[in-house]
């Protein structure tokens, strides 16, 4: 005799709690705390458009009226911001920004029409950990074109009108082809310099090198 | 049958279709965003001119260079043996099959270091990990490997060592051809010291 058929009720009743338990595992325990609000389609158009990006226009406005409508964060470590960095800047590390404190703080902002501008050293070193914001669905967040360095020549050059400085990301400074083709046959001993190459740079506007 | 046994088969039954049909929500298999902000502030992703252009001569097979920018400027000009991913296309099936080869290192470049950073966080989202980015770029290909620059005299030894490499990768690279001149050896007339009955090494 089977226990079973003994106790219809009660196996019924087992069950029942043992498929519920399951059930409510499966839907409670599976969800990490950050999850994507982007479809890598959205996200690849985030990339591509530049979405986000802060040029020195709006960066020179930004500064002229600090604190209104944008909390600027300097992702670098203590070190490098010790040592100077954009005036207002606050510093947070990247990943720290995740932090549900942070977290909230920049979804409170959001409500209240802050923008949050993220910067480093480079575009590129703030890049990442602003693609991370967009995508878990922070959208007032923002990244700064040319990063503190960018900043930096910025501040150098003013009062200097001659001097047009810009920053365009992921701009080619050469002509590649032109440059990297064959220069035929050289001798060992040659200078460095080598005459017969008529090279066509593209003309370079000042553009920042090293990258923006 | 006994009733209790088709309960028990039916109610399994439910069970069973159940799990197969809830996960579909968060088996997307994509990174975790705290794991890929994390991956995101190491700097070992980043691998120099340097690095690439010592792979390309060795013909390391284990490299695979991604161009990610759009497909008219790859055809302009492109590194040995890289295949053209537009980032455009990263989120399409085709791009993730391109980017199928785990045992390869893959390294994204464009012309500065921007666009082949997205891509490596978009690569990285996807599950990637074998994903790499060329420091600089192209940019940095021309002013390190096409046209070195020569460092100071009072540069370490280490720089000058460097610098000799570039000189050779820069040839290799432009196909240009290095052309040996024959001097003229000069008779090397060897005088030998007289040998003096001093002795030497002291008295």
């Amino acid at each position: 005799m089977h226990v079973h058929e003994l106790n219809p009720k009660k196996t019924l009743v087992t069950l029942t709690l043992f498929v519920i338990i399951i059930i409510i595992g499966l839907l409670t325990l599976s969800q990490p705390r950050l999850v994507y609000k982007m479809d890598m389609k959205q996200s690849v158009d985030l990339a591509l458009n530049n979405q986000g990006f802060v040029d020195q226009t709006e960066l020179s406005d930004l500064l002229k009226n600090p604190g209104q409508n944008t909390v600027l964060i300097d992702i670098r470590d203590t070190y490098q911001y010790g040592r100077g960095h954009i005036p207002g800047a606050e510093n947070i590390s990247a990943v720290e920004l995740l932090s549900e404190d942070n977290l909230k703080r920049i979804a409170d902002l959001d409500a209240q029409g802050i923008k949050v501008l993220l910067y480093g050293n480079t575009l590129t070193e703030a890049n990442g950990p602003f693609m991370v914001l967009r995508q878990i669905g922070y959208n007032n967040t923002k990244v700064l074109i040319g990063g503190y360095q960018f900043y930096q020549r910025l501040e150098s050059s003013k009062g200097d009108s001659s001097k047009q400085i810009s920053c365009v990301p992921d701009q080619a400074e050469y002509n590649y082809a032109e440059i990297a083709k064959s220069n035929g046959t050289v001798t060992e001993g040659d200078s460095p310099a080598k005459k017969p190459v008529v090279i066509e740079r593209k003309k370079k506007t000042n553009a920042v090198a090293g990258g923006c | 049958m006994n009733k209790n046994y088709i309960i028990l088969m039916s109610m399994l039954l439910v069970l069973a279709a159940g799990l197969l049909l809830l996960p579909e929500k968060n088996n997307t298999k994509q990174m975790n965003p705290e794991e890929l902000m994390w991956d995101i502030v190491q700097p070992t992703r980043y691998v120099t001119t340097d690095d690439v252009a010592k792979s390309i001569i060795e013909q390391d097979p284990l490299l695979m260079l991604v161009d990610v920018r759009p497909e008219s400027d790859f055809q302009d000009f492109a590194l040995s043996g890289a295949i053209n991913l537009p980032l455009e296309g990263f989120a399409s099936d085709d791009t993730r099959a391109e980017l199928d080869y785990p045992k390869k290192n893959i390294v994204f470049y464009s012309n500065d270091d921007l666009r082949a950073d997205q891509a490596w966080v978009l690569a990285k989202r996807l599950g990637f990990n074998n994903v790499y980015v060329l420091r600089g770029g192209l940019n940095q290909w021309i002013k390190t490997i096409i046209q070195p620059v020569e460092p100071a005299q009072t540069a370490s030894a280490e720089e000058f060592s460097q610098y000799t490499f570039r000189k050779g990768a820069s040839l290799f690279f432009t196909g240009t051809k290095l052309s040996t001149t024959a001097t003229t050896k000069e008779s090397v007339v060897v005088t030998r010291k007289k040998k003096s009955s001093a002795v030497a090494g002291g008295c």
